[in-house]
């Protein structure tokens, strides 16, 4: 039978476990197998790998200088802090006009970016997949760098370079979160496109189909429940990061939450932490909510 | 050879008017939805890039001179930030063991096989995982600055606390899905609980324990770039530095950098995890 | 018209060092069932997609009623891929489709970009797909999802596919070996009758021998990318035999 994309590729975490665990069970295999002296081996090795790692960690501690006295009762003094100066939360600064439009831009910011981002990813993962590219000589590498280079910068570096080129608002921010997007959704639908069998691609080609042909007949059938799910997740991902780009002076909840902490404003500051909590549960609750239907309507 | 032929042609013609008609359908429902979708773009770019970008300011020639700014790049600066670069992996690294190591007991109540209270414990565990992936790392690291003050701590805190969620969900759906044979060994010569965990499940769960804190591991890299914020050390600092100043050359080269870091690190990922294969 | 539908000559192909196919010559005239046989990992496979480049030759010559296949472009090569059907082995259907959509699938090379990003087909495409699942036995299953239908119905999707582009010539890959012996002889039963009906010359690799005996007018015997045998099943002896599958007798 063909590998069909897995129904629930809806996290990709899930791709990633199934392969490393198929190598787990090898290595368990493995370790009832060896000869003795390569278990005494694998043991020694064991043993100076954890000397490594916590020689690293004292190193590490060392070299950053980290005040590890501040570590114990730290719950107690987070709790303190919590108690003294974040509580109670100003709830009535939350259900304020402005800010209830404040949720409401995050919430279209982060719509427009998560569409115009997967539109994008789109054609970028075609031609940045190994198997698929149509050509492989100048797209693929140029379309592999520009997904690279959209991941490898963190979201809120990309607001704060928006912010600095296109000033304060919510267009620094939607532009910010479309090239997040785009390097986010971009690596996994090529990864999703890699993953295909090549058979129905070959019957395409052979009937006389053109590329665009065979993209749209061969892959987007076998990579579409895939897809859906990495859209779900990258708008889950997307909608967390458009609460804080305010942060950085683009728009939304961000916003107000800079603004309320730079007047040292605590409570209103614990209650638009709270509400980020809260709008971000119901996001992706809902998006849980539509995973479970589609994967319902595709089965 | 024609069609028509085989069949009388007006049996067939109905069929095929009922296939047109149907795909006439599904198109019509299918251009509705994206219709729908289309006009939400359009009221959100409404919203967005007419009504609150103020286009008097942003002009073609604001954004040239904006983007011009960066293009001073000042070379002379990198080597200077080997030594934030060290620190910043070494930031990660130290965040993605933190993550780990708090990832443990969450993954242990979170995992439906071996919560130790039950229904209460596994949601309780549940709710953790989400609570950790659902709050942003910047709003993690505003948390930890209440309580360790500004300053490397907060930001390694921030970056662990954030990672517990996705290492521990897969550590739990890992223990889900162990093989009960050599569970089911260890019991059958009476070991412990502890001895059940220790032997039969860790093993098994290993490798893709060790996968999931390289994966971190990598996007810790990039998340540290940003603690500079709350003055974790490494490129991040550096980075707000420039722009606390308003260097947009250092911005710039600094951002170089931690594109250079990030593919060193990508590197090493990749031979780690098959180092553990 | 020639008596020549397709001509290959002195067909090379392999990756890097690695020689898969040697200098293999042959012809297939317009009324052949063409049967390509061998131990496998001889290069049936490889010769077979060579005629349609879908894997590319390193060296040689096919030509299809008297046209150079090797060194046309890319675009003058779909054209041509157009008047070659295709059966796999996997039947390499579409599953998440439905049969019609599949069987209509094999007109792409005649329809638009647009058209087809649409699945607007055109009348008469879908009134030739309809009567070619009659043909196959499929009228109860035209709107089945694929991947809803046994092996045997999958490659009879697969045969009516094919048979949608019109060809001038049939690559058949290993039709059977996913099929129980029965549903085998059923679908090379098939594959040679609406062969017959439409006059398509058939160039299909196979490794049952039988099959090939019974079914096949014409065979050739590969052994490691090398021609060792070529005639009628009737000339197939012992000593021919032993020559295509030496390597497996000893």
């Amino acid at each position: 039978m063909h590998a069909k994309p897995s129904s629930d590729a809806a996290v990709i975490d899930d791709v990633e476990v199934t392969t490393l665990l198929e190598d787990g069970e090898r290595a368990v295999a493995g370790d009832a197998l060896a000869p003795p002296r390569t278990l005494r081996w694998r043991k020694w090795k064991r043993d100076l790998v954890w000397a490594g790692l916590i020689g690293l960690v004292v190193w590490s501690i060392d070299r950053l200088d980290i005040p590890l006295d501040r570590l114990p009762g730290i719950l107690g003094r987070m709790g303190e802090t919590l108690m003294t100066r974040y509580f109670p939360p100003d709830i009535a600064r939350i259900t304020q006009r402005d800010y209830l439009g404040s949720v409401f831009e995050t919430l279209e910011m982060a719509y427009l970016a998560t569409v115009v981002g997967i539109v994008l990813a789109i054609p970028l993962a075609w031609f940045a997949s190994a198997n698929m590219s149509p050509s492989k000589r100048i797209l693929y590498p140029l379309s592999r760098l520009a997904i690279m280079a959209c991941r490898s910068v963190h979201e809120m570096i990309w607001t704060i370079l928006a912010v600095s080129i296109l000033g304060f608002g919510m267009l620094p921010g939607v532009l910010a979160l479309t090239l997040f997007c785009v390097g986010f959704a971009g690596k996994l639908f090529a990864e999703a496109i890699e993953a295909i069998d090549q058979g129905p691609v070959d019957a395409m080609r052979a009937t006389g189909a053109n590329p665009l042909q065979t993209f749209v007949y061969a892959v987007l059938p076998q990579v579409r429940v895939a897809w859906t799910g990495t859209s779900i997740y990258t708008w889950d991902v997307v909608f967390r990061a458009a609460t804080v780009v305010g942060f950085f002076g683009a728009g939304g909840m961000g916003w107000y939450l800079r603004e309320s902490m730079q007047r040292i404003a605590s409570q209103e500051v614990a209650a638009i932490i709270l509400s980020i909590i809260i709008v971000v549960l119901i996001a992706e609750l809902f998006s849980s909510w539509l995973r479970g239907r589609i994967a319902r309507a595709i089965a | 050879m024609t069609a028509a032929t085989l069949e009388p042609s007006s049996a067939l013609d109905r069929r095929i008017d009922a296939i047109a008609r149907e795909r006439r359908t599904t198109r019509r429902s299918r251009l509705a939805s994206l219709a729908v979708a289309l006009a939400l773009v359009l009221g959100t770019v409404y919203a967005i890039v007419i009504k609150d970008t103020d286009w008097a300011r942003l002009t073609w020639q604001s954004v040239a001179t904006s983007l011009a700014r960066f293009a001073e790049f000042d070379t002379s600066a990198l080597p200077g930030l080997v030594d934030p670069a060290i620190d910043t992996a070494l930031m990660a690294t130290l965040a993605s063991f933190l993550g780990l190591f708090l990832a443990l007991p969450v993954a242990w109540l979170g995992a439906r096989n071996i919560t130790p209270l039950g229904r209460a414990s596994y949601v309780f565990g549940r709710g953790l995982m989400t609570l950790s992936r659902s709050v942003h790392e910047i709003v993690w690291a505003l948390i930890f600055v209440s309580a360790v003050g500004l300053g490397v701590l907060a930001g390694i805190l921030a970056m662990a606390v954030r990672s517990v969620g996705f290492i521990s969900k897969v550590i739990a759906e890992a223990i889900e899905d162990v093989q009960p044979g050599p569970i089911e060994a260890i019991r059958a010569v009476g070991g412990t609980k502890f001895q059940i965990l220790w032997y039969g499940i860790v093993p098994q769960v290993l490798p893709v324990v060790l996968g999931t804190v390289i994966f971190e591991w990598d996007i810790n890299i990039r998340r540290s770039t940003i603690m500079g914020l709350v003055g974790a050390g490494g490129l991040g600092l550096v980075l707000f530095r420039e722009m606390a100043r308003s260097n947009y050359g250092g911005i710039a080269t600094v951002l170089a950098a931690v594109l250079a870091l990030i593919i060193v690190g990508e590197f090493v990922s990749h031979y780690a995890r098959k180092a553990i294969i | 018209m020639s008596n020549i539908a397709l001509e290959v000559r002195d067909l090379c192909a392999g990756y890097g060092d690695r020689q898969i196919l040697k200098n293999v010559s042959f012809t297939v005239s317009p009324d052949d069932f063409f049967a390509i046989i061998g131990p496998s990992g001889a290069g049936k496979s490889t010769l077979i997609r060579c005629v349609n480049r879908l894997v590319e030759p390193t060296g040689g010559s096919v030509r299809l009623n008297g046209e150079e296949i090797l060194d046309i472009g890319q675009r003058a090569l779909r054209l041509a891929r157009r008047n070659i059907g295709m059966i796999f082995q996997e039947f390499n259907l579409i599953e998440r489709l439905s049969v019609l959509d599949n069987v209509l699938a094999g007109r792409l090379g005649h329809t638009g970009t647009t058209r087809s990003l649409f699945r607007m087909f055109r009348r008469e495409d879908i009134a030739q797909a309809l009567t070619l699942l009659d043909r196959v036995g499929l009228t109860d299953h035209v709107h089945k999802r694929a991947d809803r239908l046994s092996g045997g119905q999958r490659q009879r999707v697969g045969i009516a596919r094919a048979l949608m582009q019109n060809p001038r010539l049939l690559l058949v890959d290993e039709p059977t070996s996913a099929l129980d012996p029965k549903i085998a002889r059923e679908v090379m039963g098939l594959i040679r009758e609406v062969a017959r009906e439409r006059r398509i010359p058939v160039l299909c690799n196979i490794h049952d021998v039988k099959l090939a005996l019974d079914f096949c007018s014409h065979i050739i015997g590969l052994q490691d990318g090398v021609k060792k045998f070529e005639g009628r099943p009737a000339d197939l002896n012992e000593k021919a035999m032993h020559d295509i599958y030496a390597l497996e007798v000893l």
